[in-house]
């Protein structure tokens, strides 16, 4: 099973809605959209209201005339003009105001009514009429009104070409307006109005430094031109220095305090600039006191109450918008802020109502941006993303840089993202962060997108830097931790458990997810009882709890649960569904919420792991009682059943999952491998095509199977067929390198590889590519390969390196298997066999036996370690009794056990060779024989040697006591001498000397004994020849290698199948049947050790030629035997 | 229901220990613990302070297993050469050598009542039943042969007979072989009864209940413990926990717990009401390979189980 199958695909889904949301409730958006507003709303209503003002600032009079009176020329009559009732041709007017002469400012106050009657067509016709050359000529000297009416027509058209969104036309306008104030200059070079007229042009084209010049000509002049000082206020507040316009204003107040409430208006939006809400919002209302419909500055005031932020400021902003909206029912602004609010408060219609209307009215680009934008926002809530997409194009469209209104930019990424156009969604994101390069939810929806781009890094800068800018935000420590699953596990679970800790400790539920995850983690780290708890933790409660716990069954639930069951039934268990129908029939419901089904099969999974097996099965089965399409659910029971050897079920579970998913390459994959278990090759091998075919050739599993079957294949059979084998292992080789170049850390691949290269001979490569493969694979709980270890092992073993590859198997057999692997054990018992280590192979074969009572393999090469043993020893030069004893002993085991194999050959319990058993038996009892001999002989010098003892010890004993007599009589003799010391002390000397020479001559025998010893040269002799047989064994040694060349490539390597529960067994019972073992064991009782024993044999006649001539004839017989079994061997 | 360790012997055999039973005690001698390894013999021990009574040479290839007599005056011992050798336990006189080729001898145990002495046959498919008055093979109880399969099918093999166990009342037999099937047999008729299937991999150990003889307890290689209504076909309990196999399994005297010795090092106490293992114990450092609890004393005092490993040591722990 692999184990990314344990991570839920849903995840992600969930994930891209959590990216989505955030519009929707928006709670970040709502702030920078009412920041953002408010600066932009601000600079483009301070130019409109300052261009109104300065109109009426030159001619602040007449606006309270409701009529004007022409004077009739040449007479005292006039003629009166209602201002309210002009004409709508005008035509007419022009021709009484050309008839009768009309003084200039006349005209300019009926071109002025008409603009404000937004009759504009009339408005220009009577000023360019005003300004034509006639006019010019016969007002020459009427100076000032023909500068006013230039002056308006150059303001007209600085308007207009400021609202033209239109390239090529704003310029013209420009030109007109330029030209007109050219007119007016040249009429009056020192003019004021006009100066400020130009400055007002040079702003609008955007020449705030030639602007502040022109009206800094005329402050000059004058430096309380109030004109000019708003012009300058202007140009102040649009370099953005809005303490300068601030000051400039004040001043205008100062010097006219009776100025239009609109002076107040920049006032306000200055103070507003400058963070001085309070300020700024006393400065509005002032300018409301004065005109109570000064739409500006209701949308203003409604503005810094939205900064505020609380409900009652929202409310009473949201009024001010309304009333705004009443006094003008097209101020865009106005119109696009009720559209926000009634965004926000879910009134999609009117919202669509209000930013169409918005749109119509406006041609400015900021604010039709911000329209486009609402209405896109509407869409994009509703779900019509392809909508969404085009209404915020079309704001993108309409914003210049993206500094200025960015939130267009991050909607369409949204939109993009979610109609899987990557790319370009990707683009519109980087550019919110040229703006904003600390925003999270921009960096969160980045990352994702490079993880969708396959750009694992950069998606984790990106959420590294999120993390690092809020560190409070679960979501993207979510986000950090999915990222960081396949790289780096600690670290994603540091970030998990960083989302877990956040949202609870906002109160915020967990999600199952997460803690699924989480739980996954610490099962992968092998944090056994952490996972457990997790898991339980994100299942919550449920009939789970119940099948889980023993401790939280009720007597009643134990008693459904636990019905007993047909033991013929037993072997079907894992299909058995009939324990939830019990608890459904009494009343016990058992439900399964569809979301808690992966995080329940980690749980079975994990179960697995800690061998509760059982209490895994029972949740796999639930999950299959409820939802039965759920395939991993039946693999895993499959794993189960396999692991216990039962085939057929596991078998019939995977059927049951290949029926709900045919083409599942995990279930084919596994079949094969039952298939090959079954010794079903050709089926094995369709299969493994299939879940190749299944997963278009990108499950590298399959392909790794269909490698493992084609190695089996060259060395199953026991007739080897060369040019068959090599295509074989060329073919495996093939597939290994195939899964190798698309996954280089593919382990299961690299191993098969170096069995190849092992196969092939090349030791050291293969070597070294086991070594790191085992490296690689020690640390994670989900891979267990002890394939590499044993494969490391038989590679030391085929470079002679015994204790290298002892320790290996020992290691591998304790680390894996709890040392109940029998085959391993044979593996090491041959290896003991090579380095001649008889004893250890023995014990090393008996405990094979004892694991594996049945196979009888193993009693052979136990009965052959035994010979081998045993001719061995007797071959030694020096052997001790116990030893020769010892040799009896288990020759007499030998012929035991190969005459029970013989005998049992008759029940044909196994498949071995009657006759070669034979064979066997027959020269174990001539050793056995010949062996009595030797103990016979050794028994007979072992008696010598204790007879020797025993007439040393009595000697030693007669000595004791005579030289105890002597002593006494030494004794006597002293006494005697004492009385006659007087008398003879020559004497005495002379005793003395007698004394010693009685000691000399007990020396005497002593060296007598020796001599004994001499007549036995012979045995010596004997000992120098076999000394010099055992050189001839040693040079023997030399084709033995050859053996083991013979040997590794006859067999062994064991290719991994990537499944914990890999069927080791199943090859390898191939060989054992195909009498492969045995024929290695053979090949070294009937090899080299054979060859030994003849030389040995040959030798025999040598060392024993002093025996009688009757031995002769038993020993030839052996040597017929050994050639027997050489050709024995050879079949 | 608990388990206390009470005392180990780090090395009480030169190799392996393969199999220990508890000799009950006699007028002169009390109760006593066998052992078997792969060193070839057969030891005796005091289990007040397990000190080595005798030491019993005489196997080749390693002892497999022990039994001893209800009356605790003889014990037999088998090992891998296939000779089943019963001695008396205090004077460690051989009273006879058994042995019926070409079959093997695996698990042994002598009947509640001490007439017979069953033997799990290995490859012969069958038990032995050995007489005990005059050591005569009395019976073979053959495991028949699955319907279809012909007498020359390989087949067979997998019928391989490792252990043997008497129901309390000696009328059932029951043995466990390699292909995980377990057979019961009415010993009286010599009568082959039924199977119990469900294990799928070697059965190496089985115990009766000691109070109700229709519960059968099984260990296997599969990892896991079975409890069994021997009569009525039924399997009550599939328990899994070890992390390897099962190779021994015995019964409490008072009937409500189980102790079974596994590969993964472990002993483990069961309580089968829950089934759920209730205790763990880790002194172990290789397979454990047998379990036994002292029978007879039973009760309210609890009484010693012991169990023996291939890391060569013994222990014993009380069982309360």
């Amino acid at each position: 099973m692999k184990i990314e199958k344990y991570f839920h695909n849903s995840i992600y889904i969930w994930k891209i809605f959590s990216i989505i949301l955030p519009i929707s409730n928006g709670k970040t958006k709502y702030l920078t959209t009412a920041d953002d507003d408010a600066g932009e709303g601000s600079r483009k209503n301070t130019l409109t209201p300052a261009l109104c003002d300065c109109r009426r600032e030159q001619k602040p009079n007449f606006e309270s005339m409701a009529c004007v009176y022409i004077p009739v020329q040449n007479s005292e009559e006039e003629v009166r003009v209602a201002l309210d009732q002009l004409p709508r041709d005008a035509t007419d007017i022009l021709d009484i105001l050309k008839a009768e002469q009309a003084p200039l400012d006349l005209w300019l106050i009926i071109a002025r009514e008409y603009f404000k009657q937004g009759k504009v067509e009339q408005f220009r016709q009577i000023l360019e009429e005003g300004s034509s050359p006639e006019i010019d000529e016969y007002y020459a000297d009427v100076r000032y009104e023909r500068i006013a009416i230039l002056n308006a027509l150059g303001a007209y058209f600085s308007y207009l070409g400021k609202i033209e969104t239109k390239q090529k036309e704003k310029e013209d306008h420009f030109i007109l307006a330029t030209k007109y104030y050219n007119k007016a200059s040249r009429i009056d070079m020192h003019e004021p109005s006009t100066w400020v007229g130009k400055g007002q042009l040079l702003l609008a084209k955007g020449d705030v430094d030639q602007a502040f010049s022109a009206f800094k000509i005329v402050l000059d002049g004058d430096r309380d031109n109030v004109p000019a000082l708003l012009g300058h206020a202007c140009v102040e507040f649009n370099r953005g220095k809005y303490s300068n316009s601030l000051e400039i204003y004040k001043r205008v107040l100062q010097v006219y305090p009776e100025c239009p409430a609109a002076v107040r208006l920049g006032i306000g939006l200055c103070r507003y600039k400058l963070g001085q809400f309070e300020r700024a919002k006393q400065a509005f209302e002032r300018v409301l006191q004065l005109d109570p419909e000064n739409v500006e500055a209701l949308v203003a005031l409604g503005i810094v109450d939205l900064q505020s932020n609380e409900a009652s400021g929202i409310r009473g902003a949201m009024e001010k918008m309304q009333r705004a909206f009443d006094v003008y029912p097209y101020c865009a602004t106005a119109l696009n802020y009720l559209a926000n609010h009634f965004f926000f408060t879910g009134q999609h219609f009117l919202v669509e109502q209000l930013t169409e209307t918005a749109l119509a009215a406006t041609s400015h680009g900021s604010t039709r941006a911000h329209s486009y934008y609402n209405l896109a926002r509407s869409y994009h809530s509703k779900g019509d993303y392809e909508k969404a997409g085009l209404y915020y194009m079309a704001s993108v469209k309409e914003v210049n840089k993206p500094q200025e209104f960015i939130l267009p930019f991050y909607g369409l990424g949204q939109v993009q993202l979610k109609l899987g156009d990557f790319k370009s969604s990707l683009s519109n994101f980087e550019k919110v962060l040229e703006v904003y390069p600390e925003n999270c939810e921009t960096l969160k929806a980045v990352a994702h997108i490079y993880l969708q781009l396959n750009q694992p890094t950069k998606a984790h800068e990106a959420l590294k830097k999120a993390v690092r800018i809020d560190p409070r935000d679960p979501e993207a420590f979510l986000d950090l931790g999915e990222l960081l699953i396949s790289t780096d596990s600690g670290a994603a679970l540091d970030a998990f458990k960083t989302a877990r800790n956040l949202l609870k400790k906002a109160n915020e539920e967990v999600s199952i997810e997460l803690l699924n995850n989480i739980g996954v983690i610490h099962f992968e780290r092998g944090e056994f009882e952490l996972a457990q708890q997790t898991f339980k933790e994100a299942l919550g409660d449920g009939i789970w709890v119940k099948l889980i716990d023993s401790e939280a069954q009720s007597d009643s639930f134990r008693k459904v649960l636990h019905q007993p069951m047909d033991a013929s039934l037993a072997a079907r268990m894992y299909k058995d569904m009939q324990l939830f129908h019990n608890l459904e029939k009494n009343g016990i419901s058992v439900e399964l919420p569809w979301d808690k089904i992966t995080t329940l099969s980690n749980l079975a999974r994990l179960f697995e792991q800690l061998h509760k097996t059982e209490t895994a099965s029972i949740l796999y089965r639930l999950i299959l009682f409820k939802f039965p399409e759920y395939v991993d659910a039946y693999l895993r029971l499959a794993a189960i059943a396999k692991a216990r050897n039962n085939v057929p079920l596991s078998i019939e579970l995977i059927r049951d999952a290949l029926e709900v998913d045919d083409k599942n390459p995990d279930a084919l994959c596994m079949l094969g491998d039952l298939e090959l278990k079954n010794d079903d090759w050709v089926k094995a091998k369709d299969t493994f095509r299939a879940a190749k075919d299944a997963s278009n050739g990108k499950d590298s599993y399959a392909t790794l199977c269909l490698g493992n079957w084609n190695y089996f294949a060259a060395v199953r059979s026991e007739k080897r067929a060369p040019k068959l084998e090599a295509t074989h292992l060329e073919k495996a080789k093939e597939l290994y390198t195939k899964v190798l170049v698309e996954h280089p850390a593919n382990m299961y691949a690299a191993n098969g590889a170096g069995v190849v290269l092992a196969e092939k001979g090349q030791f050291d490569i293969a070597k070294e590519l086991f070594t790191q493969v085992q490296e690689a694979a020690s640390g994670s709980v989900f891979v267990q390969m002890p394939d590499v270890w044993i494969n490391l092992a038989h590679v030391h073993f085929a470079q002679g390196n015994f204790p290298l590859a002892i320790k290996m198997y020992q290691n591998c057999l304790r680390k894996f298997y709890y040392n109940t692997d029998s085959q391993i054990l044979l593996y090491l018992a041959r290896t003991h066999y090579e380095a001649e280590q008889w004893q250890d192979c023995k014990k090393t074969l008996l405990k094979a036996i004892h694991l594996a009572p049945s196979n009888y393999t193993l009693r052979f090469d136990t009965g052959v370690t035994l010979q081998k043993f045993s001719a061995s020893t007797l071959q030694k030069t020096k052997r001790t009794v116990d030893e020769v004893r010892a040799t009896v002993a288990e020759l007499k085991n030998a012929v035991r056990l190969f005459s029970q194999l013989s005998a049992a050959s008759n029940l044909q319990i196994h498949g071995f060779d009657e006759k070669k058993i034979e064979t066997h038996v027959g020269y174990c009892k001539h050793l056995l024989e010949a062996a009595k001999v030797h103990c016979d002989a050794a028994e007979l010098e072992d008696q010598q040697n204790r007879h020797r003892l025993e007439l040393a010890r009595q000697a030693a004993i007669r000595e004791e006591e005579s030289r105890l007599a002597e002593e006494q009589k030494k004794v006597k003799l002293e006494k005697r001498k004492q009385e006659d010391e007087l008398k003879k002390v020559m004497q005495q000397e002379q005793h003395l000397e007698r004394i010693k020479e009685h000691w000399k001559s007990s020396s005497g025998s002593k060296r007598k004994d020796r001599g004994q010893e001499d007549e036995e040269g012979g045995q010596g002799g004997e000992r120098r020849r076999r000394k010099s047989s055992n050189k001839k064994r040693k040079r023997d040694k030399k084709p033995m290698d050859d053996d083991q060349q013979d040997y590794e490539e006859t067999n062994y390597y064991q290719p991994d199948n990537q499944t914990n529960d890999n069927d080791n067994d199943n090859p390898q019972d191939l060989l054992a049947a195909a009498g492969l073992e045995d024929s290695d064991a053979d090949d070294d009782a009937g090899g080299a050790p054979s060859s030994n024993t003849g030389r040995r044999i040959r030798g025999w006649p040598e060392s024993e030629e002093d025996e009688p001539g009757k031995r002769q004839p038993s020993s030839s017989p052996v040597r017929d035997n050994s050639a027997e079994m050489q050709l024995s061997d050879g079949e | 229901m608990k388990l206390a360790w009470l005392r180990s012997l780090e090395t009480s055999h030169q190799d392996c220990v393969w199999a220990c039973t508890w000799v009950p005690a006699t007028d002169k001698s009390p109760g006593l613990l066998l052992t078997g390894s792969l060193d070839e013999t057969v030891k005796l021990w005091n289990p007040e302070d397990l000190s080595l009574v005798r030491t019993n040479t005489g196997h080749c290839l390693g002892v497999v297993s022990v039994a001893a007599h209800p009356s605790g005056k003889i014990a037999a011992s088998a090992s891998m050469d296939s000779f089943v050798r019963v001695f008396d336990v205090e004077s460690n006189n051989t009273i006879a050598t058994l042995e019926a080729p070409p079959s093997e001898v695996w698990q042994m145990q002598f009947d509640p009542r001490g007439t017979t002495l069953a033997v799990a046959g290995g490859s012969s498919a069958s038990v032995k039943l050995w007489d005990t008055a005059e050591w005569k093979l009395v019976a073979t109880l053959s495991i028949p042969r699955p319907e279809g399969s012909k007498p020359s099918d390989k087949g067979n093999n997998k019928k391989f007979v490792l252990s043997v166990a008497w129901s309390p009342n000696g009328r059932q037999l029951a043995c466990g072989s390699m292909d995980g099937s377990i057979s019961v047999f009415d010993v009286q008729r010599a009568k082959f009864l039924h199977h119990l299937d469900g294990h799928t991999m070697p059965v190496r150990s089985l115990a009766y209940s000691p109070l109700d003889p229709r519960v059968l307890v099984s260990g296997s290689d599969d990892e896991r413990i079975h409890m069994y209504d021997a009569e009525g076909k039924t399997l009550f309990s599939s328990m899994s926990g070890h992390s390897s196999w099962v190779l021994s399994v015995d019964v409490s005297p008072d009937g409500a717990a189980i102790a079974s010795g596994s590969s993964d090092r472990t002993v483990k106490l069961w309580d089968p009401k829950m089934r759920a293992a209730v205790q763990t114990m880790t002194n172990h450092t290789d397979q454990v390979w047998g379990v036994k609890f002292e029978g007879g004393g039973g009760g309210v005092r609890g009484c010693l189980l012991a169990s023996v490993s291939d890391d060569k040591s013994i222990s014993l722990y009380n069982y309360s």
